[in-house]
């Protein structure tokens, strides 16, 4: 715990969390832009329209904002080469994991307010959906899951970067591919990690042409690739680590 | 003699080249090591060993009583405090903040601050960013960091560099102190001979990976005790008759050198060229300063 007090320590006068802050506002006021006269059917599948879009938006928001948290974060060691006087003090896999959390959280900040966000609509414009709490989690679970592939890859990036433009345009590129891997091939954009922002997404659209009205489809939970994409998280997470580890300086 | 830092052939190889060769190191307690070398000769790299930011390639480091490796090495490097190349510091912090957080990574007092900010005479400008630091500033507060715990033994990797001539002088008279004062034992690299020179109690010589001299500084300024340069009319034959009568002489560049600097030993050289009709042409007296004798160490002359 003692590590993550000094990580957050040396945040001070940084004002990282505004990032995720600044990112959550983008997403209400992109939120209340198609919030104006909602019908009864509107209101009848209030959360589940947003649950059905919330996974694309995440796939154009989250890559770039995940680059300038790790870049932010890690930056502070390339500029200061504090590596030397750091190792020297804790070993290298704690420094990377403790520093991994301080991002995670930042991460996890943005998700729980991301559910805010929809809550506080359902609220503000009176949705008559009951709260599809089994759906919010899933939502929940698989941007973190997400989040924490596309977190890992930017964090390695970001450490191992003398010049931080890298990491932000390979967010910025991240940002693009995901959302253009929802038109791949199903096959094809299983390779793209920045697309499973929207790999899970609860509902298939059907757009009823004489009524004018979109017709959400409920989708099977897609057990199996989340399991496999958890493992994938899991040792994608750990290989990063070890090449940081062994890297000398 | 108790030695704070003792080498073991310790070798470190990239790319299939030796960057540091078999250095057997012994640094005595309470000494200043200097250790010198000239740019690329593998200080910098023995110190990253030493400090277990480097895996060696072949030998062994103990550090204060305890031989290093990768399980243990953070728990050596507890009484030690270094400098490495240049200071590490976070830019957007204030130099009292930056302390705080080494003092929150090491453990100690946060009162210890305000002490090591007092030694490295940082205390005035603590409250300021240290990215508006001079490049001194940042050295001193690199210091004041290695000082925090009040480490056994410090390691410092060339802490003059890039440093005007005030800052060279107070940064020098800085380390001189910590020996008495706080019974530390100082490893200081730098590629400066005169600095070392007016620091050191004991220097390494390292050159291509090589350690070529290691010893107490006083034995190193023995070599260079003055002698007396002479140029005769045959000096072949002058430095025959000198060596054959004892006389401490050898030959040259085209000059005899005559290891003595006694009066009796140069009126005996005059008596004796006199007598086997050998003119003198010059007479000088030479003194071997200490650049000429590490220059002839790492044979660059």
């Amino acid at each position: 715990m003692k590590a993550l007090f000094v990580e957050y320590r040396k945040q001070r006068h940084l004002s990282v969390w505004l990032i995720p802050l600044v990112f959550l506002a983008v997403l209400f006021l992109w939120g209340m832009a198609g919030q104006r006269n909602l019908s009864d059917y509107d209101l009848a599948q209030g959360y589940s329209y947003l649950l059905y879009q919330l996974p694309l938006l995440n796939c154009i928001l989250m890559p770039t904002m995940l680059s300038v948290i790790a870049s932010r974060i890690c930056d502070m060691e390339v500029k200061g080469q504090t590596w030397k006087l750091l190792f020297t003090l804790q070993n290298k896999g704690s420094f990377y994991d403790w520093k991994f959390l301080t991002e995670f959280l930042y991460l996890l900040l943005f998700c729980l307010g991301q559910l805010g966000v929809l809550l506080l609509y359902g609220i503000l414009y009176g949705y008559t959906e009951p709260l599809p709490a089994m759906l919010f989690l899933r939502h929940l679970a698989a941007t973190l899951t997400a989040g924490y592939a596309v977190l890992t890859l930017q964090h390695i990036l970001s450490l191992l970067s003398t010049n931080q433009i890298i990491p932000l345009l390979v967010g910025l590129a991240g940002s693009f591919l995901g959302l253009f891997s929802e038109f791949f091939p199903s096959a094809l954009a299983r390779f793209v990690l920045w697309g499973y922002f929207g790999a899970f997404v609860p509902y298939g659209i059907h757009w009823n042409k004489e009524t004018e009205e979109v017709l959400l489809i409920p989708r099977e939970f897609p057990t199996g690739l989340f399991a496999g994409f958890c493992v994938f998280t899991i040792l994608f997470y750990l290989l990063c680590r070890h090449i940081f580890i062994r890297k000398e300086l | 003699m108790e030695t704070v830092i003792e080498t073991n052939a310790l070798t470190k190889c990239y790319h299939g080249k030796n960057a540091v060769e078999d250095l057997d190191l012994f640094v005595p307690k309470g000494s200043i090591y200097g250790f010198l070398g000239p740019n690329g000769a593998g200080k910098s790299t023995t110190m990253k060993m030493l400090l277990g930011l480097a895996k060696p390639s072949r030998g062994k480091v103990i550090i204060l009583g305890k031989t290093m490796d990768g399980k243990n090495r953070l728990s050596v490097l507890k009484d030690t405090g270094s400098l490495i190349e240049s200071p590490a510091y976070y830019g957007h912090l204030s130099g009292r903040d930056n302390l705080l957080l080494i003092a929150s990574l090491k453990q100690v007092p946060e009162k210890q601050v305000d002490d090591v900010l007092r030694i490295v005479r940082l205390t005035d400008q603590q409250q300021k960013k240290v990215s508006h630091y001079s490049l001194g500033m940042k050295q001193r507060l690199g210091l004041a960091a290695a000082l925090l715990g009040y480490p056994s033994l410090l390691l410092l990797d060339e802490p003059t560099n890039g440093l005007d001539p005030a800052g060279i002088q107070e940064m020098r008279e800085l380390i001189c102190t910590l020996p008495q004062k706080y019974g530390m034992t100082i490893l200081v690299s730098s590629h400066l001979l005169a600095e070392i020179d007016q620091m050191a109690t004991h220097v390494g010589i390292i050159d291509k990976g090589i350690l070529i001299f290691q010893d107490r500084l006083d034995i190193l300024h023995e070599h260079s005790r003055p002698g007396i340069r002479l140029r005769t009319t045959d000096n072949e034959m002058a430095c025959r008759l000198l060596a054959q009568n004892g006389m401490p002489v050898q030959w040259e560049d085209d000059a005899l050198y005559l290891n003595s600097h006694s009066d009796s030993d140069v009126l005996q050289v005059g008596h004796l060229l006199y007598s086997m009709n050998i003119g003198l042409l010059r007479i000088e007296e030479k003194q071997t300063s200490l650049e000429d004798i590490f220059l002839s160490l790492v044979g660059r002359q």
